[in-house]
């Protein structure tokens, strides 16, 4: 069982006090007893040598009767004289005090040399222990006698039993009396401290409304008679007006604690509102609760506005698309935002106090590090950009390392951040790409320009003497093949021509499903002999379009053809017609041909692009489909495979998207049911 | 205790927390144990067997009294060394005996218990007179006089006294009426001067047995009473009691014959005379004689007989004193 400090005084107390009183009892009173037996001894000598010199008169008289008296006067000085008698010089009793004759013993049990002041011998009766002393009756150096006198010890000790016994009552009745005291002077002193004690238990579980300081018979409003309810003071019974700031007595100085608490000090409320040391304490300790308070307010206050920072900070990196980190002076990382993360594949708990090497693979890792490291000793900022292979492809990242002071640690710590730039690579590709095509093109077009004429007069010579040869001559053979490729070439040199340059559009309001129909029927025969089968799917009523007819059933030949290259043989083409959008008609040809691989499926709309071979496409069909759409502020896009099973399985599905012409000739085409080939 | 307490620091056996409790308890212990005494040893005495204890004379005893003029413990110190020398040069078995008053010694020379009596001249003759003594030596005194006086004295601060006229009714207290210097020999003076004991105030004599001239003396200093009679020589004594410069002598009387060594009737001559001899071989110049002579407040013995104090008989009968018992 622990005790409390009560108890401990307590019995510290006691303990202390019984320790002493022992202590004292059995020294001190030892001490006493030794004084006291050693003052009943010298007080035996002192009587002896009294008795002494007053004998030697009698003595000297022979004067029996007065020797007589005195021996019995000084038996009767105390009850502690056991008896008393005179030797002559050759020790034989004169006078004694015994009334049945003289014991024997005695004469010879003590005796004294004449030079000596007295001879003390203690005897033992059986019945009592006597103090036995002689004393020389000495004349001028003459021995006349021997003086002797009996003092009871038992007599004596019994007086320093009494003593001791008094020593021993007062000593319980100091422990007794200082029991009292303690009690009185601890209970006060215990109370307080059990009362800071509650107070400092209810402060640590945050009840810091603590009321520790005893109430007070007078305030500060009472000594100085003030009645302004706005002071802090006012009417605070549970706060000492000097432990609060803002006071509004005109005797008040402000400032600092240290220096207020001095000008209080001089105050008379302080000197009549101060207590002992534990009231101070208990005074100060509201105090100090109150402030703490006050303290713990602004600190969650503060800690509130710091949490919302830094959640506004958080969700602001998290938002910004770039991967931001930011790593100690050792590489570990402190914080990192949810791009960070993606990238990594990791939540932002994995990787916060980790390093370089347990989040990137050894190689990677040591070249990081190696990064940091550069950038915390030049303290430079470091500007790259990385490619990195994945299992999701590469990707390129700009990164930029900078080296941030840590004002509170005063050291070093890196930021970075760094974004994802593989689609701007990609288009930065393009574009260079572009700008060489664009070139190329212009070249293209600049000699088709040039060689354009000169096919047109091969051409015209050539027919011209196919003409005159026979048909079944060699010559008539090789001219005709001459006429064939001319024309492949005059045709090659018109798409690039339409790639490179605008053509003048004619304009007109027209029936896509009509324009359609018409190139679908120039080419059907043809698709036919390869077992190529077009369906047509048009929408049941006119899809009026305005815009260049003829670039735009260009625009259906090429998909057309490009359906038929894919399929080759056996295959069916599917033309649908969509006009249920107000403002937009849809035109969808999907085949079942081979279907363009995904790596590709970016690429097909490039000029000069083509899986055919040299002398079966130029590559530039496609593009010139895309500047047509374009130009007719259309769209179009292709999914391979097609998008739905009812589509032809594997092959290609090209969606065109054009506006549609809303004030057309609806009341012409109204009814007309749409046509399934 | 200190040690103690370091031995058990020292002992690495016992944690160093209980060291320090065992430490205590050793002290306190310790502490306790000084109150515990050792007792005396005790010698074991039968009071039991006792005994009627009786005083015997000794045989051929010669009993030696000095006039208890001053005390005993005086009178002892005066005369322990001559009755030494005497009982060594006689081979007499000398004993100096004690009594109380001038009637006491009286008395027991008339009943033969002082063989030698020391005496002053008055005491004398009334002991030879009324108890058959015989002088045979008397002192010089020292102040080389065969005789005497007495001396009247004052305190020194008392005014009205300046002259042996001044002493009437004043209060006078002497040393005894048997006294030669403290009262006989005065009283003669005074009547030569015309002052009677009728013309005292109050006359009284000092008290007690023994030690009678520092009464006197002490009673005087002490302003109990106006004047006192001594014999010559009594200042001296008490100069280690008083200042005796406080104590102005008033008067000197005439001169008697000095101290007397006498015989009791009937004791043998020849002891007589063995004593006579050795007080008269005393010497002053002998230097083992001299302290004898300077503890006795005497400077020689000489012979004497009876007719040399009968100047002090007439003065006995000029004062009406009586020689009878």
């Amino acid at each position: 069982m622990k005790l409390g400090f009560r108890d401990k005084i307590y019995v510290g107390i006691f303990s202390l006090l019984l320790i002493q009183g022992l202590v004292v009892f059995f020294w001190v009173s030892h001490v006493m007893k030794e004084s006291i037996l050693a003052e009943i001894k010298n007080r035996g000598i002192t009587i002896g040598i009294s008795l002494s010199a007053r004998m030697v008169e009698p003595l000297l008289a022979m004067d029996f009767l007065r020797m007589k008296v005195l021996v019995d006067e000084t038996v009767q000085l105390g009850d502690d004289i056991f008896y008393a008698f005179v030797l002559d010089r050759n020790a034989t009793p004169l006078v004694y005090t015994f009334k049945h004759g003289f014991p024997t013993e005695l004469k010879t049990v003590n005796s004294v040399l004449d030079h000596q002041k007295g001879s003390m011998k203690l005897l033992d009766t059986g019945e009592h222990l006597i103090y036995d002393y002689a004393v020389p009756v000495i004349i001028n150096g003459n021995r006349l006698g021997t003086m002797r006198l009996g003092l009871f010890r038992t007599r004596a000790e019994k007086a320093v039993n009494k003593i001791l016994i008094s020593a021993l009552v007062t000593i319980l009745f100091a422990i007794f009396a200082a029991g009292v005291v303690g009690t009185l002077l601890l209970n006060p002193l215990t109370e307080s401290i059990k009362k800071l004690y509650a107070s400092s238990e209810q402060a640590l579980r945050g009840n810091l409304d603590a009321r520790t300081a005893p109430m007070l018979k007078r305030n500060c409003w009472d000594i100085m008679q003030c009645h302004q309810n706005e002071c802090p003071a006012y009417k605070n019974y549970h706060h000492r007006c000097w432990y609060l700031a803002g006071t509004l007595c005109p005797t008040c100085v402000e400032g600092e604690y240290a220096k207020t608490i001095e000008s209080c000090r001089q105050c008379k409320v302080h000197k009549q509102c101060s207590g002992d040391e534990i009231q101070s304490l208990a005074e100060s300790f509201d105090a100090m609760t109150l402030s703490l308070k006050g303290n713990l307010t602004d600190l969650r206050d503060t800690e509130g506005i710091l949490n919302e920072q830094k959640a506004l900070l958080q969700t602001i990196l998290d938002a910004i698309p770039d991967f931001i980190s930011l790593q100690d002076y050792e590489g570990r990382y402190v914080s990192v935002n949810e791009a960070f993360c993606k990238i990594l594949n990791k939540t932002k708990k994995d990787i916060v106090g980790q390093k370089n090497v347990t989040l990137f693979l050894k190689n990677r890792a040591a070249l990081y590090d190696q990064e940091d490291r550069e950038v915390l000793d030049t303290r430079r900022p470091l500007v790259k950009e990385n490619k990195v292979e994945g299992a999701k492809g590469t990707k390129w990242l700009h990164v930029v390392k900078i080296p941030v002071l840590e004002a509170s640690r005063g050291t070093m710590s890196i930021v970075c951040s760094g974004r994802d730039i593989t689609q701007l690579k990609a288009v930065q590709e393009q574009l260079s790409h572009a700008q060489k095509m664009e070139s190329v093109g212009r070249l293209a077009a600049g000699v088709a320009h040039e060689i354009n004429t000169p096919l047109g007069i091969i051409l015209g010579y050539s027919q011209l003497l196919l003409e005159e040869l026979e048909r079944n001559s060699q010559s008539y053979k090789d001219v005709a093949t001459i006429v064939k490729q001319t024309k492949n070439c005059s045709r090659i040199v018109a798409d690039l021509l339409n790639f490179s340059r605008s053509s003048e559009s004619t304009i007109s309001e027209f029936n896509m499903n009509e324009a359609i129909e018409e190139v679908i029927g120039m080419v059907e025969h043809t698709f036919g002999l390869n077992h190529v089968i077009v369906k047509r799917e048009y929408h049941q009523h006119p899809l009026w379009v305005k815009g260049d007819k003829e670039k735009l059933k260009q625009v259906v030949i090429n998909l057309l053809n490009n359906a038929f290259d894919a399929i080759q043989k056996d295959g069916v083409i599917r033309v649908t017609t969509d006009g249920r959008r107000e403002n937009e008609i849809k035109i969808s040809i999907s085949d079942s041909g081979c279907g363009i691989p995904k790596e590709n499926i970016n690429k097909i709309f490039e000029p000069f692009y083509t899986t055919k071979g040299p002398d079966k496409g130029t590559g530039l069909g496609l593009s010139v489909t895309f500047g047509i759409i374009k130009e007719h502020k259309g769209s179009i896009k292709v999914y391979s495979p097609a998008l739905s099973g009812k589509k032809e399985a594997g092959g290609t599905q090209f969606i065109v998207i054009l506006p549609a012409h809303l004030n057309g000739k609806k009341g012409e085409i109204n009814g007309e049911n749409s046509r399934i080939g | 205790m200190v040690w103690l307490i370091c031995y058990y620091r020292e002992d690495n056996k016992i944690p160093g927390r209980n060291k320090v409790r065992y430490g205590w308890v050793v002290l306190l212990f310790f502490l306790l144990c000084l109150g515990c005494g050792e007792d005396e040893p005790a010698i074991k005495v039968d009071l039991s067997v006792s005994e009627q204890i009786k005083f015997e004379e000794e045989p051929s005893l010669i009993t030696y009294a000095y006039l208890p003029q001053y005390s005993h413990t005086i009178s002892y110190s005066r005369h322990h060394a001559l009755i030494q020398y005497l009982r060594k040069k006689t081979g007499l078995n000398i004993k100096q005996i004690f009594p109380d008053t001038f009637d006491q010694h009286m008395e027991m020379v008339g009943q033969n218990k002082i063989d030698i009596s020391f005496s002053n001249p008055f005491i004398y003759i009334k002991i030879a007179h009324n108890y058959g003594a015989k002088a045979f030596a008397r002192i010089v005194e020292m102040t080389g006089k065969d005789e005497f006086r007495g001396q009247i004295i004052c305190r020194a601060d008392n005014v009205s006294i300046q002259t042996i006229g001044d002493c009437r009714q004043k209060r006078w207290i002497a040393v005894d009426s048997t006294s030669a210097g403290g009262y006989l020999y005065p009283l003669g003076h005074l009547l030569d001067h015309g002052i009677t004991k009728m013309d005292f105030k109050e006359i009284v004599f000092a008290p007690g047995p023994g030690g009678k001239q520092e009464k006197v003396i002490l009673s005087v200093y002490a302003g109990k009473y106006d004047i006192g009679t001594i014999r010559e020589g009594a200042l001296d004594v008490v100069s280690t009691k008083i200042d005796i410069n406080k104590i102005r002598v008033i008067s000197m009387t005439d001169s008697f014959p000095g101290w007397v060594y006498a015989a009791r009737k009937n004791l043998d001559k020849k002891i007589v005379d063995q004593l006579k001899q050795a007080l008269g071989t005393l010497d002053f110049n002998n230097k083992d004689h001299r302290e004898i002579l300077e503890a006795a407040n005497f400077i020689k013995v000489i012979p004497s007989i009876d007719s040399d104090f009968d100047s002090v008989r007439q003065l006995a009968v000029k004062v009406g004193m009586s020689l009878g018992e």
